[in-house]
């Protein structure tokens, strides 16, 4: 079926543009909504509330960016660093306005995985339930997040 | 049979004449209906007066007459760098416009100069020194690595051939197209004195999937041609004596190298503290230099700070964070002037030790682009 002009446009402002050199869709070739709905469904099946997501992402980001790029050691395994970066970048969702570019970097030593925390990825987040698609580098996969704060918050 | 396909093709034709002939009345019907005819332009209060055709943006027609407004989005309505003050004839605030700005932004009439399309008579404010911004062609002298991922890049200004900017003041460099990824313009503090007219020196940090940064580290030549434009903003040393607290961290070293030297060579020996914040000695840049400087001038103290330097390294300097390194050299800072440029998570970290040791608001300034 075609989709909406509106859709088109805002599947255009998700790829690759003069703000963001990769785009916001990684590798995935799904559509947007279908991107959306499969998180959230994902966040269903394992009881995962968005709100408390939003909220522990909010947390940990300060706690990161407040060290102005000192490592910040969580556990054994899991640290934080916030890589600076001068300059802002705008929502691709139109009307939700700029965003710091700056990003607070998760990283579990032990599994080797790395969570890529930025203020724009939080507002997609909180605003429309979009975590970015895979194969993006500021993917947020709600359920490796969930066990991430799990881990963080035992 | 034959008289059905004939019947097919007649009307598949008529009907892509009626196509043609509505989109020919379409477009003639805008130029018509849309034409806004010539619309003037009235800045500051009348000082100056433009003449222009109606029915494009004010950002594009100021650029038409030379005048041009820092945007970094060409238009796009989301960077909202290209703010105005529009007096007169702006029309409605559009919902494009709106999260981009603040009730009091709102109350004075601000708006994005990109979704303002002239349809009518129109005033607007301009600050003086948007004026003096011109577009300047310029080749590449030299890419020089200045650390992992710091580059100082020095531009040879072509045409025009001078600049007039003050320490402090950035430019925006278009980068050109590469691997599908569009031209874009991104700002960068100029690192150079302002005596030296004909060149211009940056410090561009590697940003990770940065658009312009990666064009620069891994596409920019020597000797190539680019284009710049300014000089933006007005971030800049105030026309006082009062002592100076100077904090930086990566390439916002820039606009304080600029403004020491400029300092040094104009002889303005106002007392000046600066602290400049990395992680490890490798992140560090212009140290020779900054110390000689320092042994040079009573009136400068250069104080770099390691927030993550192995405890095993010979480096003896302090360690720890920028604004650590002010808690223990003060306690008190009233009457000083702070200079910040850095991330908006430093530059806020910063503001806030300062104002802890008295440091006025209206006294701490810091790049707008950061």
């Amino acid at each position: 079926m075609k989709k909406a002009p509106d859709y088109e446009k805002l599947k255009h402002r998700l790829e690759s543009s003069k703000f963001s050199g990769s785009g916001f869709l990684g590798t995935d070739e799904r559509p947007v909504d279908e991107i959306i709905a499969d998180d959230l469904h994902q966040m269903e099946i394992n009881q995962i509330d968005k709100d408390d997501l939003v909220d522990l992402l909010k947390i940990y980001y300060q706690k990161i960016r407040v060290e102005i790029g000192r490592r910040v050691r969580f556990t054994d395994n899991i640290y934080g660093e916030y890589h600076e970066s001068m300059g802002r970048i705008p929502s691709p969702f139109i009307g939700d306005g700029v965003f710091e570019k700056g990003e607070a970097v998760i990283v579990n030593e032990k599994t080797g995985e790395t969570f890529v925390i930025t203020a724009l990825a939080i507002n997609l987040i909180e605003k429309h339930d979009f975590f970015q698609g895979k194969g993006s580098r500021y993917r947020l996969d709600p359920v490796r997040l969930f066990h991430l704060f799990d881990e963080l918050e035992e | 049979m034959g008289t059905i396909l004939t019947g097919i093709i007649t009307a598949t034709v008529f009907l892509i004449l009626m196509g043609l002939v509505l989109a020919i009345l379409l477009v003639l019907a805008e130029k018509k209906i849309l034409n806004y005819g010539t619309c003037k332009i009235s800045i500051n209060d009348g000082n100056k007066e433009l003449e222009v055709q109606g029915g494009a943006s004010l950002l594009s027609l100021l650029a038409e007459k030379n005048i041009y407004i820092p945007s970094a989005c060409g238009g796009r309505g989301s960077c909202a760098y290209c703010k105005l003050v529009v007096s007169e004839g702006g029309g409605q605030l559009s919902p494009v416009e709106e999260p981009y700005l603040t009730a009091d932004e709102i109350k004075a009439g601000v708006r994005l100069s990109c979704q303002v399309k002239v349809r009518n008579d129109i005033s607007i404010q301009i600050p003086e020194a948007l004026f003096k911004i011109k577009k300047y062609r310029a080749r590449v002298e030299h890419k020089k690595v200045l650390t992992h991922d710091i580059l100082e890049l020095r531009f040879k200004l072509l045409d025009p051939q001078t600049i007039d900017f003050k320490a402090g003041q950035y430019v925006q460099l278009t980068s050109e197209t590469y691997k599908g990824r569009e031209s874009v313009m991104r700002a960068y503090s100029i690192s150079s004195v302002p005596s030296e007219k004909n060149y211009i020196e940056l410090n561009v940090r590697l940003v990770p999937d940065g658009i312009c940064t990666t064009w620069v580290f891994d596409h920019m030549k020597e000797g190539q041609e680019v284009t710049l434009s300014g000089p933006y903003g007005d971030f800049m040393l105030s026309d006082t004596s009062a002592p100076m607290i100077c904090m930086a961290g990566g390439s916002g070293m820039a606009p304080i190298h600029s403004i020491v030297n400029h300092m040094a060579e104009m002889n303005i020996q106002r007392l000046c503290y600066y602290f400049f914040g990395a992680q490890q000695q490798r992140d560090l840049f212009y140290l020779e230099e900054l110390r000689k400087l320092e042994r040079d001038h009573e009136w400068f103290t250069f104080i770099p700070a390691l927030s993550a330097e192995p405890e095993s390294s010979g480096w003896t300097g302090f360690r720890g964070l920028v604004t650590e390194a002010l808690a223990e050299h003060f306690d008190d800072l009233t009457g000083y002037e702070a200079y910040l440029c850095g991330s908006p998570g430093m530059v806020g970290a910063c503001e806030k030790e300062l104002k802890k040791f008295n440091v006025e608001e209206d006294k701490i300034y810091y790049d707008e682009f950061a």
